[in-house]
């Protein structure tokens, strides 16, 4: 499938140089009162970070061993990661731990220099509740289909699945489903399309596919398209960038992504970008953050943008590290 | 041992073969003319070393070969004189011989060398150090210095006091009694107060003297006992973080108590404290809660005071996890009461249509709504129905709203089958039921056509009741008209209306003209689904026996899609 991304104009184009700066002068910006703020999200931070320089073709942008001592320095007795060092393990921080390491290829390293892989699937799956299925998020039991997704990218990476009941989780999935064809975060909760990316792509990782209402599902999500290119995460709500991946990675998952208009949605994230000082926002003229633009550059892989390492649409990372990691 | 005159700092003018004062000295030494008077500290305490250590300071001037004779005995007497000073008595004997000991004595009381001179020669910075703005103590006035001294002996005092206090504290924990009076020592109110008080003074203190700031935690009487956690933060880190000092002191005393895992009063002072700064931060929540059950106090007062916070943070999650823990907690308590739980889900629910207004599509605050339902059974609460209805009404296109009411009406137990998908038929819904609901989507259609929220909640109400899309044809209608009659006079007033009509006639079987419709919706109502319609149109074409999703169709679209 060819896309003339020559009709787009001169000055719509993506500034990958300027992104690759603006993500390298993150950890640098201490004295920002947003950054502390967000403490909580450190290790997220980087994993959203690191994405986004794989997929624009920039690995090496941050450094490589420095990274593996600050993933390892969140690590927990218990296998689990924090959002940072000190801060209590939690399922998404390590979930980002698990990808991270996965992208820089430092497995080896959490086994001779962290606790281990069999020990952070040991924390995940504690997460269970055998009962119902679903993940908490930490021992006091928040529960999310992003939590249980998280587990289920996580462990498939370290090839762990086998610890936790995925039939039971799967059965929670669909307990999420709702009238209009989409998912929300627990059952009888409005249909989201961040919750939906998490439940389609946790079937997908399970092998149950099969229980998507794939036609139904995937003309909500074309619906999420509004008349400027960008999509929104539900009816009536304004677009934002970073559903340029959760709409747009089920639409793949479900083999739907031609139900929306792919140049209009690229033009849209390119015009989201702040191409002097790098980043990209929740839409044009707002101000950056490292989420957007994690989510933009992979929104842009999938929708084939020239110069783009191809990111997976299950895992968000890209697609070289997956097939190393799981040889598919 | 030296002889008893040594009392002399009265120089003895008489003596002719050595003089009081080094003899060869430079026309800029002060020993020429009466010293000018100090105006700072370190001049005082220079020229105070010129007059006690004549000999040092002249040798520090022109170098040791440059004194004459005498006065570089003089200097080496000045030396041992010092370095013995500083000697224990006893040692000192040992040092040098007898002889020795008298010749040095002798020539000191010759030359009149103070003994009790300064030591060290006083310097900028060094020997003062450095106030609260870097500025050198040595360079201040003799009254600044002064004053300073005194600020210096008044904290000393206080601390001196503090730590009576204390220490008394310490012993009222203990138990002990007053070797005087007999009695258990008790630390009165009026102590702790005294005490707090001289916290503070002794603090503005520190912070005047030496600019060290006293967070308020550590200056409190009441966290005396613990000791902060401070951040570790390794070496380099690859994101290193900064924190505001007053977060940061609160965060170390976190730390310290939930590693002790305490639950007391003071510790929800403290979660209040830390959320008032940082209300992301998702684990102070957990440990409040902890607190709250620990200590047993009324969730509804908790509640009370989170719906304060709630409104000051309308995007913050944790609230909502924070009620919803609270509520599983409360309910125990008020199941096997009708009213209470009335009470309460009426109070909840005034909350709910409080905060909505503020954020009427939270999502966080829909799903605890939704959640509620369930816990509580409102599903027969016609005044939550009725909010609903009041809230499409304001905004029909609230698809949050939408999305409650199914919740509401189809989650009943007494409708829901347990274990029937959301896009099944049920049989236990009424027809009744059905037809209220397709009735109310369809007013509401009425006022805003191209608003997707009632389209596809008709929809799934006519899917659930298990009733052919057909029977809305009508009012379907009223939304296309002439279709396919030319562009002039085509008119579509809702693509979700073509599009549902494109369905029914295929329903139907009248695939003529459901292609036409997906064809008016692909070409011109809503070319950006322009994929999307051009399936459904080859949809048309698969057979009646064959099923359409299937890697047939797909290749057949990704075909389409790439011409």
């Amino acid at each position: 499938m060819t896309q003339s991304f020559t009709s787009l104009p001169q000055e719509l184009q993506l500034t990958t140089s300027a992104h690759v700066k603006y993500i390298q002068s993150l950890d640098s910006r201490k004295d920002e009162y947003d950054y502390w703020l967000t403490e909580h999200l450190r290790l997220n931070g980087l994993y959203w970070g690191l994405t986004a320089l794989h997929l624009l073709g920039h690995p090496e942008a941050l450094p490589r061993a420095e990274t593996i001592d600050f993933v390892l320095s969140c690590q927990h007795e218990n296998g689990g990661f924090g959002a940072a060092p000190g801060h209590d393990a939690h399922m998404l921080s390590t979930v980002s731990a698990v990808q991270i390491l996965a992208m820089v290829d430092a497995f080896d390293d959490l086994e001779t220099r962290g606790r281990g892989k069999a020990q952070v699937g040991k924390y995940i799956a504690s997460l269970q509740n055998r009962q119902t299925g679903t993940f908490a998020g930490d021992e006091w039991g928040e529960e999310d289909t992003r939590f249980l997704y998280g587990a289920f990218n996580a462990l498939s990476l370290l090839g762990l699945l086998h610890l936790v009941d995925v039939d039971k989780a799967v059965d929670h999935i669909a307990a999420c489903a709702n009238f209009d064809g989409g998912y929300g975060v627990s059952p009888g909760a409005e249909s989201h399309s961040g919750q939906i990316f998490t439940c389609v792509a946790a079937l997908t990782i399970a092998g149950r596919k099969e229980l998507i209402d794939v036609d139904r599902l995937g003309r909500w999500l074309s619906e999420r398209q509004i008349a400027g290119g960008g999509l929104n995460g539900r009816p009536e709500k304004k677009e934002d960038v970073c559903y340029s991946w959760w709409v747009l990675s089920s639409l793949e998952m479900i083999g739907k992504t031609h139900w929306i208009d792919k140049e209009k949605l690229t033009s849209f994230i390119l015009s989201s970008q702040d191409t002097d000082k790098g980043g990209i926002s929740d839409r044009p003229g707002d101000m950056v953050d490292v989420w957007h633009t994690c989510f933009g550059i992979a929104g842009l892989s999938l929708l084939d943008y020239p110069g783009l390492e191809p990111v997976d649409e299950v895992y968000c990372m890209p697609k070289s590290t997956i097939k190393r990691v799981l040889g598919r | 041992m030296p002889p008893k005159g040594k009392a002399a700092t009265k120089p003895k003018a008489t003596e002719t073969t050595t003089t009081s004062n080094p003899t060869t000295t430079n026309t800029t030494s002060q020993t020429a003319s009466q010293p000018s008077e100090p105006t700072t500290v370190l001049e005082r305490s220079q020229q105070r070393f010129e007059k006690t250590r004549p000999f040092e300071a002249a040798r520090r001037q022109q170098g040791l070969s440059r004194l004459s004779k005498e006065d570089q005995k003089g200097w080496i007497c000045d030396q041992l004189l010092h370095l013995t000073n500083r000697l224990p008595a006893a040692s000192r004997s040992c040092l040098l011989g007898p002889k020795a000991s008298k010749e040095i004595w002798w020539t000191v009381n010759g030359t009149n060398s103070i003994v009790r001179g300064l030591k060290h020669k006083p310097e900028p910075y060094t020997t003062w150090g450095t106030d609260r703005n870097g500025h050198d103590v040595g360079s201040y006035t003799i009254e600044r210095f002064d004053e300073r001294f005194r600020k210096r002996i008044a904290l000393t005092a206080l601390q001196v006091s503090s730590r009576v206090f204390r220490e008394n504290v310490e012993r009222e924990k203990r138990g002990f009694v007053d070797a005087r009076s007999g009695r258990e020592i008790i630390v009165t109110e009026r102590e702790i107060d005294e005490e707090k008080v001289r916290r503070s003074k002794m603090a503005a203190l520190k912070k005047d003297l030496y600019g060290a700031i006293t967070g308020k935690l550590a200056e409190s009487v009441e966290w005396e006992d613990v000791v902060p956690i401070p951040h570790e933060e390794p070496e380099g880190a690859l994101a290193a973080i900064t924190y505001p000092a007053e977060y940061a002191e609160a965060m170390s005393y976190l730390r310290a108590v939930m590693t002790t895992k305490e639950y007391s009063p003071r510790c929800l002072r403290l979660t209040e404290h830390i959320i008032a700064m940082n209300p992301a931060h998702y684990t102070v929540w957990l440990y409040r809660a902890a607190n709250i059950f620990a200590l047993d106090l009324s969730i509804p007062d908790e509640i009370e005071w989170l719906n304060e916070v709630a409104l000051a943070n309308l995007k913050n999650y944790q609230i909502w996890h924070h009620r919803h823990l609270l509520v599983e907690h409360y309910y125990p308590t008020i199941s096997s009461d009708p009213d209470a739980l009335a009470q309460f889900a009426k109070q909840e629910r005034d909350f709910l249509i409080a905060i909505l207004s503020e954020d009427t599509k939270n999502y966080h605050v829909w799903s605890y709504r939704s959640w509620l339902v369930g816990k509580l059974g409102m599903w027969e609460d016609e005044e939550e129905l009725k909010s609903i209805e009041k809230m499409i009404d304001e905004d029909v296109r609230n698809n949050s709203a939408w999305s409650h009411r199914f919740v509401l009406v189809f989650s009943n137990p007494k409708y829901a089958t347990p274990g029937k998908a959301a896009t099944e038929k049920d049989e236990k819904v009424p027809q009744e039921l059905v037809d209220r609901e397709v009735k109310y989507a369809q007013n509401k259609v009425y006022l805003a056509p191209q608003n997707q929220s009632p389209w596809n909640y008709m929809r799934g109400v006519l899917v659930k009741g298990g009733q052919p899309l057909a029977s809305v044809q009508g009012f379907v209608e009223e939304f296309v008209n002439k279709l396919g009659e030319g562009e002039e006079e085509e008119e579509v007033k809702s693509t979700h209306a073509l599009d549902l009509l494109a369905e029914i006639y295929a329903e139907k079987k009248e695939n003529e003209k459901a292609d036409l419709c997906l064809r008016r919706l692909a070409e011109k109502w809503d070319k950006i689904r322009g994929g999307y319609w051009e399936w459904r149109r080859k949809c048309l074409t698969q057979s009646e026996t064959e099923k359409a999703p299937g890697e047939q169709v797909e290749k057949a679209e990704e075909g389409i899609a790439a011409a």
